[in-house]
């Protein structure tokens, strides 16, 4: 029962194109595909992991980043632990979307503090040479957007990928500082005294 | 995560309240959400409620009146949103709410579990009991419906509130262990009996009910008189019963017949192994039938169907014959554009000739429109810019494993790029949508031509253009759609995914948005495109295809009991492991099934077009014969039978009472908008009451 791990729901957002399926498959499978196709629907792989001593069960939730999709991607967005907001360091536009990325979030997640709410910003494609976002730009951003740990990454190079996860899981636990996150349910009472707890007022 | 060896959760809901207030309060801080499970223990079924949260969240309060189908639900207008906090901001108003209105407070934890953070604090509210405990239920409704539990040692329970729906579901569950029959006195109480004594008393007392019309016509019978023999009936025939409405026996024979009309399109009866006992398994359509498929058309076959100026002859049997066994890729250049629509079959050569003369013109006057903007205008064309620099970034990830799009620079990356821009400007309302290089890749990649592909993706595209529009409300017809037929071909599993908060098929969406495209292997899309296009054996033939698939699955969704996220994964991981043929065959199958059924739901017809029989060439007809043996007529025969007992009887078509349109299969949204009907009303109809008639359709046609 102490090694059970807690499961902690992950999902990615972000323009369509800026990497989002590939930085998944690139943490969970540690594979690139230059030509994995665009997302339709929702997909989601689990990833067993370890930080700080807390074994997790991270459940990272892809989505497909086209506008005419929202309706079939903002249902799942409730129950994530933390959001990962992704944009091209290429494509300044999927920058400029961050804010409404998490706009979006946040609505649909129903998430109650947003300003507790951990986020972490990805900066994808670093291994392109042509970038079209600074690192400052987008630390700047960050810093007044609520403070949000930035990552550069690079699926392609498995560059800070795992880091930026594990940075997603030690915000979701710093958040949850009730520990209880990790204790699993106790339902021990219903199994040991049969029938007699059906009080209820 | 798993449960203890154990115990196994059979059914899991959440968002079931207890009004802790004595008072019926508006006040919603003196709600308790919880989670209500039934359970498997040591061979014992218990109930188990928890409480979830501290504080109840108004939105959580959303009624979706899953009840009887969350499906339903899309067809509501999005903003019917009565107890959302936030003010829906002007963007986000016209989505398509599709999840959120069925309950998704699901955190998605397996099992459940790691989610009774607050448990402690409630645990006061937290209670089970073994089935065998229990004595009767109190099924209320007041917008919403709410159970009360007795206890055998008249212990009451604190009423229990489905405000997020699934109380039928829950009803249903229950009944696979025990026997729920009406109170004689009461209505709205249901009385609990052990299941095996019970369940066989219920249904003779069915079977020497003299005034119920519908076990007369059986007895009278031949065929069906083995029924007096029962002795044991599986549950299924009576969740159908009871589902739809627990007051059958009370009630006059025609109506119990026009209920019975709905739910049970057939019967099929089947010798169990046990000797004796005649069971009834299913509440089904009869016998699938065999059916046969045959080899691609070849370019000899096609040959004969051509006469000397080029016209294509007896289309309806070449149709056929591409229906039962697709093309030779060869033929797929010429004869994709007769299906598609793009050449008239009865065409000559010269004409289509000067038709591609006329239609390459087309083109490339609108592909100039584009090429022809210059940098300048496109930065004052967001919409333009958008789309091209979608399509360039789809066009780079779209089937680049097949040879005649892998590698840099490929020419068959620039013609999809080029057509799919033209695209953009033949149709700039649309212009370009994620998905719609799946749909021309197969196309471009048969024509090898820009102009035919162009033009056979127009015709394409006219028949997916409702799937890609901004409401996608071709995705949201075929989806419930899709449920209703699914709901006819196999209640038990649509119950199941419904208990899974699955019963709106979510999971569907990418096989329907682009038909297939992404689960099968590139050539196994060829075929199955082709066979689609033909228009055989019915319409929306690829909404059969996916309950093939489903049908496939369905045992191990259910046995290894998936939840929501387990079935979205099991699902998305089908892909590129279907066979093509397994399908075609289970698909047509299954439609001939449905076919031979003599009394469909009007909403099933409507759907596989089977009112406007006219407009498509029937596939019994003789032509077939010669690549199709017969029907064995024994089944045929007895599906008949049974059929024609429901059907053909002056009772059901007395015109007494109009037939539910939806059937089975799609009920009427509860009232989940509207906060507190007083009392549950009864609902008048053709001079019978109903009460709590909140589930039952109401007598409706066409409004699927
Ligand atoms: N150079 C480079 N290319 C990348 C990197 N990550 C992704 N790509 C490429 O960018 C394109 C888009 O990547 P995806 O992972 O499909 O993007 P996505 O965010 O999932 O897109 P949607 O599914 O459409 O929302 C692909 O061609 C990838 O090969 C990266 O780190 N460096
Ligand atoms: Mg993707």
């Amino acid at each position: 029962m102490a090694s059970k791990s807690s499961l902690l729901k992950v999902i990615l957002l972000g323009d369509g194109g800026v990497g989002k399926s590939s930085l998944m498959n690139r943490y969970v499978t540690n594979k690139f595909d230059t030509h994995l196709i665009h997302t339709i629907g929702v997909e989601f792989l689990n990833k067993d992991l370890e930080v700080d001593g807390h074994l997790v069960t991270m459940q990272i939730w892809d989505t497909a980043g086209q506008e005419r999709f929202r309706s079939l991607r903002t249902p799942f967005y409730r129950g994530s632990d933390c959001c990962l907001l992704t944009f091209s360091v290429d494509d300044n536009q999927s920058f400029l979307n961050l804010a409404n990325w998490k706009k979006e979030f946040i609505y649909y997640a129903d998430v109650k503090e947003p300003e507790n709410f951990p986020f972490v910003v990805l900066g994808n494609k670093l291994d392109v040479t042509e970038r079209q976002v600074s690192k400052e730009d987008a630390q700047q951003w960050c810093r007044e957007n609520g403070n949000h740990p930035y990552f550069e990454t690079s699926a392609k190079d498995a560059t800070n990928v795992a880091a930026a996860f594990e940075e997603a899981v030690r915000r979701v636990l710093a958040t949850e500082d009730r520990a209880d996150h990790l204790i699993p349910t106790d339902t021990v009472n219903l199994h040991r005294k049969p029938r007699s707890s059906t009080t209820c007022c | 995560m798993a449960a203890p060896a154990a115990t196994k959760i059979i059914l899991e809901q959440e968002g079931i309240f207890i009004h802790s207030n004595a008072t019926r309060s508006e006040d919603h801080e003196s709600l308790i959400s919880g989670l209500l499970r039934v359970m498997q223990k040591d061979g014992e079924i218990m109930v188990e409620y928890k409480p979830l949260e501290d504080a109840v969240d108004p939105s959580s309060m959303l009624c979706a009146g899953k009840d009887t189908s969350s499906v339903v639900e899309w067809t509501q207008c999005p903003g019917d949103r009565p107890h959302r906090p936030v003010e829906p901001q002007q963007s986000y108003e016209t989505e398509w709410d599709m999840i959120n209105t069925v309950s998704f407070k699901k955190r998605p934890y397996a099992n459940g579990e790691g989610v009774s953070n607050h448990v402690h604090e409630r645990t006061k509210w937290a209670f089970f009991f073994n089935l065998g405990e229990l004595k009767s239920i109190k099924v209320k409704t007041e917008g919403w419906s709410y159970l009360v539990f007795c206890l055998k040692d008249d212990i009451p329970l604190p009423a229990f509130h489905f405000h997020q729906g699934g109380s039928d579901a829950f009803l249903d569950c229950l009944r696979r262990y025990v026997l729920l029959s009406e109170s004689p006195g009461d209505e709205s109480t249901l009385m609990v009996c052990s299941h095996s004594k019970a369940l066989s008393q219920s249904f003779e007392n069915l079977l020497d009910d003299t005034t119920f019309g519908l076990v007369q016509k059986f007895k009278k019978d031949p065929y069906t008189t083995t029924l007096g023999g029962f002795s044991k009936v599986t549950n299924y025939i009576f969740d159908a019963f009871r589902g739809q409405d627990m007051e059958h026996q009370q009630r006059p024979a025609e109506e119990v017949a026009d209920l019975l009309n709905e739910v049970i399109p057939g019967l099929e009866i089947n010798q169990q192994e046990e000797p004796g006992f005649e069971v009834i398994t299913r509440i089904d359509l009869g016998r699938r039938p065999d059916v046969e498929r045959r080899e691609p058309v070849s370019a000899e076959d096609w040959a004969k169907h051509v006469d000397s100026e080029g016209r294509v002859q007896s289309v309806p049997h070449l149709k056929k014959i591409i229906f039962k066994g697709g093309l030779c890729h060869a033929l797929r250049k010429e004869a994709w554009k007769f299906l598609l629509g793009y050449f008239p079959w009865d065409s000559t050569r010269d004409e289509r000739k000067n038709l591609q003369k006329r239609k390459t013109d087309e083109y490339f006057r609108m592909k100039l429109q584009w090429k022809s903007v210059s940098e300048e205008q496109e930065k004052r064309n967001s919409r333009l810019r958008d789309y091209r620099s979608l399509i360039e970034k789809d066009v780079n990830r779209t089937d680049r494993t097949n040879t005649f799009y892998e590698g840099p620079d490929n020419p068959g990356l620039i013609l999809l790029h080029d057509i799919l821009m033209t695209y953009c400007m033949y149709d700039f309302d649309l212009g370009y949508v994620q998905g719609m290089s799946d749909l021309l890749s197969p196309i471009l990649y048969v024509m090898e031509n820009e102009v035919d592909a162009f033009w056979c993706f127009v015709s394409f595209m006219d028949q997916m253009h409702q799937n890609f529009e901004e409401q996608m409300q071709g995705m949201k017809t075929q989806l419930i759609q899709l449920s209703t037929l699914l709901r006819l071909l196999d209640l038990v599993f649509w119950n199941y995914l419904e208990s899974q908060d699955s019963g709106y098929l979510y999971f569907c969406f990418r096989w329907l948005l682009i038909r297939f495209k992404r689960e099968l292997t590139f050539h196994d899309v060829l075929r199955l495109w082709e066979v689609m296009w033909t228009g055989l054996p019915c319409q929306n033939f690829h909404l059969l295809v996916c309950c093939a698939i489903l049908d496939s699955e369905k045992q191990k969704i259910m046995e290894e009991h998936y939840g929501f996220n387990e079935i979205l994964k099991h699902i998305n991981e089908l892909s590129m492991k279907l066979d093509i043929e397994e399908i075609l065959h289970k698909a047509e199958a299954i439609c001939m099934q449905i076919k031979s059924c003599k009394d469909l739901p009007n909403s099933v017809s409507e759907i596989l077009g089977f009112n406007a029989e006219t407009e498509l060439p029937r596939l019994e007809v003789s032509e077939l014969e010669m690549f199709e043996p017969p029907q064995p007529s024994r089944p045929a025969h007895r599906q008949e039978c049974v059929a024609g007992l429901i059907s053909n009887d002056s009772i059901f078509n007395s015109g007494k009472l109009p037939k539910p349109n939806a059937g089975c299969c799609l009920p009427q949204r509860e009232q989940c908008a509207a906060p507190r009907p007083s009392k549950p009303k009864p609902v008048r109809r053709n001079g019978t009451t109903f009460r709590g008639a909140s589930h039952r359709p109401e007598p409706k046609r066409g409004d699927v």
